[in-house]
């Protein structure tokens, strides 16, 4: 009797500490949207749609919210066909010697600190071009999306049962058509899912638009070899100033941010679930 | 196979392209705009800022983008051409004066405001402070630890200092207000001067005592002073008005505890006949030229800010439009700028001569 | 015939390939390029050294960034510390105890923390997070425990190594955690079963399994740790920016990234530094290359004597 009730004790305890650690996993999200919510709403409420409008001058985050979809749409340009053809490369040839490197670098740069990668696009485009530009920072953030990109790519082909394979060859159907042209849009969902979650990721990102970007926040951007905004590094900047106002400011661009990255984020990440071949 | 989640998809991609279409359609409705960038020293932070707003009502086609990052920033920013006007509080070194010219343009350097260092604190229940010059340097340096260190309770008798270690706030990027304040305490202290000296960046003795903080630029300082019970900083005037933070009064030249008010500043100015050479040869110029003026009601740690500019010859650094708009809002600022009205608090205008050493320096760049 | 054909698509996606290549090696050349002028003026004092003396006179830089790199691996450790537990038991719950529904909601959770922007964690850090620990918990243990070294710090401000591990914590989790999830998902069935024939209790029989998935929660370790030493935005608002070299764990300090991001952006005026923070990247570079190299050794191993 003794025994049994130390040992069904210590199982009550472990269930209570798991789901106790558990809860305390997920709880800061909550606790995050809440704050953000808590704080960013009255700011926006009160400004209305200036705020999204107006520049810095006239209390808006309008240039910056420009600035994020210009760089996330420049970003893509640039970093999508590379990457999408990176992954397709490591998926139909996994075992070469550049197809393991290829690999074995693609999680090298997931893990790259961003910071790293903005000084590094500093060097070679900033200084020799003489001015900040959204060019540099969209290049920055395409290097950083690239190994997302590809890994889901080859990710998604490889969740492609092998028989359409054979039976595309056993057709005579040559590998490019074969890869491109029959499974390639077999594994459209997962593709684009991927490159949607990298896209609100590469949204989001603050350290690698440091040194590239620049900050544009009073007008909008007009040029992709200029200077531009973005959100994240607006937010950056206002969280160091003192000011109350910078500070409400900076939650109302935190919920727009929250927001848009939600939306994007989750239903994408619900239907990656259903995707079934 | 059009599903719901390719509809989705497509939605999304059609706003971030609808959106990329409306930054490029800006373009074509924005072709008599003209951006400015204006980087650097953030001592005057609330001064440009004020001038950047009364200037857009009027000229609602210029758009001025402000930068911080402090004096060695704008410097370098400068130098790189990554901005059109530098902003600097401390003259340019020589050594960066060549750099400069070595780009093939013509740099030119002049003041455009006049600001004070003050010396801020954060001690709960304590309302005012009055620091000889030796208590000043004994904080800051590290010899004098607790808020209610002797020399402090003899200055300042029926005061509610507490027993507490006084934690010292500095800049931690290279900043101009940190090259007045420890230029300013190299005069008036030879153990400073020797052991900690004057520089945009120094090593602070308070650091290696576990009661050093930094903070980036004036607002990151006085931010982290608002949050550090026990706490003191220098910083400039506008800020401690802006957010309402306690002053110290400082002992000047004189041996009067002065607090830092536009009169105290103006009186400081006016007893120094200020040298100021020539634009093209900003290196020159002395950064401790108003420090530790003459004069009973003189506060001791004010100084001149200045602003970089191109004289763009050949056209090398601006573009016409760029450069009618630098012209133009520069002109502004020396002149109009300088009047009372348009002044935020804790700043004060330039001496006549003195403008007028910007103003021709600024009729002098090309268009 | 094939050949050429197979050639053809060879041809496509090479120029793809080589460029990803060719970017990686840039990045390096540039980091070893841009840093080795500070190795050879200092040599390894570089990164022994505690100092920072930025001045107007080459002659008179110097530069020690040891401060910087105990920072990065202080915080970064912490953040394992507090974060292994937290995602061994979200693994565990997940998989063994949460019904259908809410399993899939706690799993989309963990990865939208995953993705999410790290500069919203770094405004709740700043606004919300260091405030709670400095009044909940840094100040009452400063007050009772300030003998041991590990608290020997006055908590000012919050800003301090705790805050900045608490916070990349919270950021680390969800990466460790789909690792070891996954992991344990994978464990076979048999094994659960035979656990509970003889007997155990869920505790016991976790126990077990877990010993079964070693590998898998090293792998996540690492990864996690290399994860942490990465993050910049976030940390740098949170740590307090402040050269020590201390282990007590209420005192603020720094780490490279973000002495990287602060520092940067003055660097050129002075003619030393440029180089130190390129050195401190490397640094930076190779601490988290070495880690994830580690990390995907070790997962890898594992899986492959685990696939039968």
């Amino acid at each position: 009797m003794w025994k049994f009730s130390l040992r069904m004790a210590k199982d009550r305890v472990f269930i209570v500490a798991v789901s106790a650690f558990t809860i305390l996993t997920v709880y800061p999200l909550l606790h995050i949207i809440y704050s953000v919510a808590r704080n960013g709403l009255p700011v926006i409420m009160e400004r209305g749609p200036t705020f999204f409008t107006g520049g810095m001058s006239e209390a808006g985050i309008g240039p910056a919210i420009a600035g994020t979809f210009l760089l996330v749409l420049l970003s893509s340009l640039i970093g999508l066909p590379i990457a999408f053809l990176v992954g397709v490369y490591a998926y139909e040839y996994p075992d070469s010697l550049i197809g393991r490197t290829t690999q074995a670098l693609l999680q090298i740069m997931l893990e790259f600190p961003t910071v790293l990668v903005g000084v590094f696009v500093m060097d070679i485009i900033v200084l020799p071009m003489g001015t900040f530009s959204a060019l540099a920072g969209a290049f920055a953030l395409a290097i950083i999306m690239m190994p997302y990109v590809a890994v889901y790519t080859k990710e998604a082909m490889r969740q492609i049962p092998f028989t359409y394979r054979e039976a595309s060859f056993g057709l005579g159907v040559g590998r490019v058509k074969a890869i491109f042209r029959i499974l390639v849009p077999l594994a459209k969902r997962g593709i684009t899912t991927g490159i949607l979650i990298s896209m609100a990721k590469v949204a989001g990102e603050t350290a690698p638009l440091l040194f590239t970007a620049g900050g544009l926040y009073e007008s909008y951007p007009t040029s992709v070899t200029e200077p531009v905004g973005a959100i994240p590094l607006l937010i950056y900047t206002l969280i160091q100033s003192p000011s109350k106002d910078a500070h409400s400011m900076a939650w109302g661009a935190s919920l727009v941010l929250l927001i848009f990255f939600l939306g994007v984020f989750i239903p994408i990440r619900r239907s990656l679930k259903v995707v079934r071949l | 196979m059009i599903t719901k989640k390719t509809v989705f998809g497509l939605v999304i991609v059609a706003i971030i392209l609808a959106a990329g279409a409306y930054a490029c359609m800006s373009k074509e409705s924005s072709k008599g705009l003209v951006s400015i960038r204006t980087t650097g020293a953030t001592f005057p932070q609330y001064q440009i800022q004020k001038w950047i707003e009364i200037y857009l009502k009027e000229h609602p086609n210029v758009k001025i983008e402000y930068e911080g990052g402090g004096s060695g920033h704008g410097q370098e920013a400068f130098l790189q051409g990554l901005t059109h006007i530098g902003r600097t509080d401390p003259p340019v070194r020589e050594s960066t004066w060549n750099q400069f010219k070595k780009t093939g343009d013509q740099p030119l350097q002049f003041p455009e405001v006049v600001g004070a260092v003050v010396v801020s604190y954060n001690v709960p229940g304590l309302n005012s402070l009055k620091l000889s010059k030796d208590a000043l340097v004994g904080i800051f340096i590290g010899n004098i630890i607790y808020w209610d260190d002797p020399v402090l309770k003899e200055l300042n008798p029926n005061a509610n200092l507490p027993h507490k270690e006084i934690i010292v706030v500095h800049r931690s990027d290279s900043s101009g207000t940190t090259s007045i304040f420890t230029t300013y305490m190299s005069l008036i202290n030879k153990t400073w001067k020797s052991r900690v000296g004057a520089g945009k960046t120094v090593e602070w003795p308070t650091d290696s005592m576990g009661r050093g903080l930094g903070g980036k630029g004036n607002p990151g300082v006085v931010t982290v002073l608002m949050q550090t019970p026990y706490s003191i900083c220098y910083t400039e005037l506008s800020f401690a008005l802006e957010e309402g933070l306690s002053v110290a009064e400082i002992e000047n030249a004189q041996g009067a505890f002065v607090k830092p008010t536009k009169n105290t500043i103006k009186a400081a100015v006016s007893a120094v006949s200020s040298h100021i050479p020539s634009p093209s040869e900003g290196y020159m110029e002395d950064l401790s030229q108003l420090l530790n003026a003459p004069g009973e009601d003189s506060y001791p740690i004010v100084a001149f800010t200045h602003l970089l500019v191109w004289k763009n010859l050949g056209g090398k650094h601006y573009s016409t439009k760029e450069a009618k708009a630098i012209k133009d809002f520069l002109f502004w600022i020396l002149t109009d700028g300088q009047k009372e009205e348009n002044l935020a608090p804790g700043y004060v205008g330039l001496p006549p001569e003195v403008a007028e050493m910007g103003l021709s320096a600024v009729n002098s760049i090309h268009e | 015939m094939y050949s050429r054909v197979a050639d053809r698509f060879r041809l496509i996606t090479s120029p793809a390939v080589f460029f990803v290549f060719i970017l990686f090696c840039g990045m390096l050349a540039v980091y070893f390029s841009n840093a080795y002028p500070a190795i050879r003026r200092e040599g390894v004092h570089l990164f022994l050294d505690n100092t920072w003396r930025a001045a107007e006179e080459p002659e008179e830089e110097y530069y020690g960034i040891a401060a910087a790199i105990w920072g990065s691996i202080y915080t970064s450790s912490i953040a394992i510390l507090i974060s292994m537990p937290l995602a061994i038991s979200y693994s565990i719950f997940v998989v063994d105890c949460a019904p259908k529904r809410v399993k899939n909601v706690l799993i989309i959770t963990s990865d939208v923390m995953a993705g999410l922007p790290t500069i919203i964690y770094g405004i709740w850090g700043v606004f919300v997070l260091v405030p709670f620990m400095k009044r909940y918990v840094m100040t009452p243990l400063y007050e009772h425990l300030h003998f041991i070294p590990l608290f020997s710090t006055p908590p000012i401000s919050g800003f301090s190594y705790l805050s900045a591990g608490v916070l990349l914590a919270i950021m680390v989790t969800p990466f460790s955690s789909a690792i070891i999830r996954e992991a344990y998902q994978m464990v076979p069935f048999r094994y659960r079963e035979g656990a509970y024939a003889l007997g155990l209790t869920r505790y016991e029989a976790t126990k077990v399994l877990l010993g079964y998935i070693k590998p898998a929660i090293y792998s996540g370790l690492v990864l996690a740790f290399g994860r942490a030493i990465g993050e910049t935005v976030a940390v740098s608002l949170v740590i307090g920016n402040s050269f020590n070299l201390t282990p007590s764990i209420f005192s603020p300090g720094y780490t490279i990234s973000s002495l990287i991001a602060n520092q940067f952006g003055n660097s050129f005026i002075y003619g030393h530094m440029r180089p130190v923070l390129y050195a401190a990247g490397l640094v930076l570079f190779l601490i988290g290359f070495l880690v994830n190299l580690a990390g995907m050794f070790i997962l890898r191993r594992w899986k492959k004597n685990v696939e039968i």
